[in-house]
């Protein structure tokens, strides 16, 4: 009985022509991002091949190896060229406009293939001396100074960059970082899935969820039915099966938009061999410095911890707006506070005196770690960096949004429905 | 009147205004705020823009030959200052950096030459000389430059820079006040759109999912109150964005911009126009494109707001349009609206298409409503 009741307050917010919409459309928008993007798609296939060929892991055997295949490679060129070279690149600068036509297209195939294993070996033989000049004393200097922390607050964020630091000890000792993956400085591969398309993905499930969830809870006052509906024998526990209709449609729409817009991604773009590489791999290098996560990840490992963070927040998210509707009594209303409130969240830390220890605990929202899953379980972010931000945050507001569903919920049963 | 007036009351009651104040501080705090506090962002930022007024006061929105050679002077005094300057301490003299040309030139991978100039750049306030230098440089590099073409990419941009260069419009000033004028402008109306929209969209809703309808409809001034009620939606958004517009632009005269104020937009760096209004009248051609874009939106809202069944439709129906202005705002509609890199006619045609469209839609819809089962 109480299953259909959920499935038919479900049914008031996907019989909506105009939240399909939305959904197609958001989706349509993620699939062209993504397909916008892939002009270099082919030639993340090398890194595949790398991990075929030598093994995922970096060893000096298979970098030895992998330098006499280069140069088996270079005699091939030779014989293409009829010169010798000591490198690709020495080749290519000598290279003049009319000698492009010289070559034929197969030719040319190999010549780029060779250019980028050459680029992926020298990255690979590099790893160990740019390693070796990260100093994570000054890395958190540098982030004191630039968030101009003071007090408390520099030594709570002090502390966490000491353990920080033998996790990077520790970090390198297993060689976690000598894995082969895409060439983040080239590609920026990283960045593009956990920051461009996630954040697709989340602002878009969170506008659908707003509404829906407004939708159902306050559906009875907008359509002038609440003097039937809660006077029936459900009566006031029907809010209880609205809550749970708003958490199934949030799971629904954001599961929706997660399939089809990372399917799409993973269509487009070639993981096959790639997905047990470490994400602290040094070729996940992008910016200034490395990403290097708390515990030792792999990309799938990585890839499933980000969408389940994405997913418990997006079900908080609707519970949060559910006890916002129920006390606002207006969706219109309810709908722009809570994307005022999802701001608002981004800002307080902002606020917050920079000698104070206030600064940490208010960055730990869930918009916040919604809007930062590239740097999620990494100790490389800055002022978000501790080791229990993700869990901290998702258990706390857990707890925040079961107290207030349940405080609204017995609320409701006082109210006047008039 | 009194019917106008009520309805006003309806849109603008107190509740609303407070969600409008509440989401423009969020707003200001998330856009806004940062092309306010942190201008002139930095150094050089703040050289350009204390040489920039130098310039205006000196030689006026204007600089002749003459006046770009005492410019030069001025540089090259600033030079000696500078060599002075670099003679009188120790660490340099002894470092072997006594002339502002060494100094310039110095060897990057010395890294003991390196900190003592990091030193003099960024941690001795104070000493602004080496700044305004590099600052200066620029400028006499872009002076010089005046009567070159820059990059084109089609023949209607390469004969409107022939035509700046033949009246003497060069890119000279500095551009950091027009820059961050633009980033400003774009971020407020960004604010504004949202503004306008959160605060006409319920207007018609309310009205008919309260059922009062069959009762506004059938008393003496009937369907008429339609028209009164987007009367109402009108004037509420042009207050709205008149508010809106004197508070942000009270807080814009922080930046204390308006000693450029004559200066012709053309003869900022890289800046060239399809048409050739003062800064000042450029910040009025974008408060007149700010009044548009509310009013267009405005009237979209009061449209939408007369069909859809609810107000969780009347949001979702509106986010691809407002998500497809902002990125036009960004672009050609406001930040760049008469720049040279986007076609002459686009922001035109834009602009009086979206009015075009938005006025036909509201016709439409009093068509419809004056022909309603209201009963239903």
């Amino acid at each position: 009985m109480a299953m259909r009741i959920v499935w038919h307050e479900c049914q008031k917010a996907f019989k909506s022509p105009i939240l399909i919409g939305l959904l197609l459309l958001f989706t349509a928008f993620n699939v062209f991002v993504i397909v916008d993007n892939s002009y270099f798609k082919e030639e993340l296939k090398i890194a595949n091949q790398l991990v075929e060929k030598y093994g995922r892991k970096i060893t000096d055997e298979s970098l030895l190896q992998f330098e006499k295949d280069l140069q088996d490679d270079l005699t091939a060129l030779k014989e293409i060229t009829g010169q010798e070279y000591q490198s690709v690149y020495d080749f290519l600068e000598t290279l003049t406009f009319e000698d492009q036509n010289r070559y034929s297209e197969q030719e040319w195939r190999f010549i780029e293939q060779l250019q980028l294993k050459e680029m992926y070996f020298s990255m690979a033989n590099d790893i160990d001396a740019s390693y070796a000049k990260i100093d994570i004393q000054k890395v958190a200097e540098g982030t004191i100074a630039q968030s101009r922390l003071s007090g408390n607050a520099e030594k709570t964020l002090l502390r966490e960059y000491e353990k920080f630091s033998q996790r990077f000890e520790e970090m390198k000792q297993n060689g976690e970082h000598k894995e082969w993956f895409f060439a983040g400085k080239a590609y920026f591969m990283h960045s593009f899935l956990f920051k461009t398309v996630f954040l697709h993905i989340v602002i878009e499930s969170l506008m659908l969820i707003i509404l829906s969830t407004a939708l159902i809870t306050n559906y009875e006052f907008e359509n002038r039915t609440q003097l039937v509906t809660y006077g029936t024998t459900r009566g006031r526990r029907l809010m209880k099966d609205k809550l749970g209709a708003s958490v199934a449609m949030a799971a629904l729409l954001t599961t929706f938009i997660l399939v089809a817009t990372l399917s799409t991604y993973f269509i487009v773009y070639d993981y096959s061999n790639v997905w047990g590489t470490s994400i602290n791999s040094a070729f996940n290098w992008e910016y200034n410095f490395p990403n290097i996560a708390w515990w030792n990840l792999s990309i799938g490992q990585f890839l499933s911890g980000t969408i389940a963070i994405v997913f418990i927040t997006m079900l908080l998210y609707s519970g949060l707006t559910f006890t916002l509707t129920t006390f606002v009594k207006n969706s219109y209303i309810a709908a722009i506070l809570m994307a005022t409130f999802f701001v608002l969240a981004l800002l307080i830390p902002g606020f917050m005196p920079t000698s104070s220890n206030l600064l940490f605990i208010t960055s730990y929202s869930l918009s916040l770690l919604v809007l930062n899953t590239a740097s999620s379980f990494m100790g490389s972010s800055g002022l978000i960096m501790f080791k229990n931000f993700e869990w901290m945050t998702t258990v706390c507001w857990t707890m925040i949004t079961f107290v207030l569903c349940i405080f609204s919920l017995k609320w409701f049963h006082k109210k006047d429905i008039q | 009147m009194r019917v106008l007036w009520n309805e006003l009351k309806k849109i603008l009651t107190w509740k609303m205004l407070f969600l409008l104040v509440l989401l423009n501080s969020v707003l200001y705090f998330f856009l806004i705020e940062f092309d306010i506090e942190h201008f002139p962002n930095g150094r050089p930022a703040l050289d350009s823009y204390n040489i920039g007024i130098e310039m205006i006061e000196k030689y006026g929105t204007h600089m002749d030959e003459e006046e770009f050679l005492d410019f030069k002077q001025a540089y090259d005094e600033q030079v000696k200052e500078a060599d002075q300057y670099l003679q009188s301490r120790r660490e340099f003299v002894e470092a072997g950096l006594v002339t502002y040309e060494k100094f310039k030139h110095f060897d990057r991978d010395n890294e003991e030459l390196n900190a003592l100039h990091s030193k003099v750049m960024f941690e001795e306030k104070e000493v602004n000389t080496f700044w305004e230098l590099q600052e200066r440089e620029r400028l006499i590099e872009f002076y010089d430059m005046k009567d070159e073409l820059r990059g084109y990419d089609n023949a209607q941009q390469k004969q409107r820079m022939e035509e700046l260069i033949a009246s003497k419009k060069y890119g000279v000033y500095p551009e950091v006040v027009i820059m961050n004028f633009r980033d400003f402008i774009g971020n407020v109306t960004i604010a504004i759109l949202f503004s306008v929209v959160l605060v006409i969209s319920p207007m018609i809703l309310k009205d008919r999912s309260r059922q009062m309808l069959a009762l506004q409809y059938t008393s003496k001034k009937g369907r008429n109150l339609f028209k009164t009620k987007i009367l109402a939606g009108l004037i509420s958004t042009f207050s709205v964005i008149t508010a809106l517009l004197i508070v942000y632009f009270g807080v814009y005269s922080l930046n204390d911009t308006s000693m450029y104020f004559d200066v012709p937009i053309n003869t900022f760096i890289g800046n060239a126009s399809w048409y050739d209004p003062t800064f000042f009248q450029y910040i009025l051609l974008c408060v007149a494109a700010i009044y548009l874009i509310g009013f267009v939106f405005g009237l979209l809202a009061m449209s939408f707001s007369s069909f859809v069944p609810n107000s969780m439709a009347l949001i979702g129906i509106q986010i691809p349009f407002i998500v497809g202005m902002i990125i036009v705002i960004g672009g050609p509609l406001m930040r760049y609206i008469i720049s040279i890199w986007n076609p002459q006619w686009l922001a035109p045609t834009v602009y009086s298409g979206m009015i075009v469209i938005s006025v036909i839609f509201i016709i439409l819809l009093w068509r419809r409503e004056k022909n309603r089962d209201i009963v239903l």
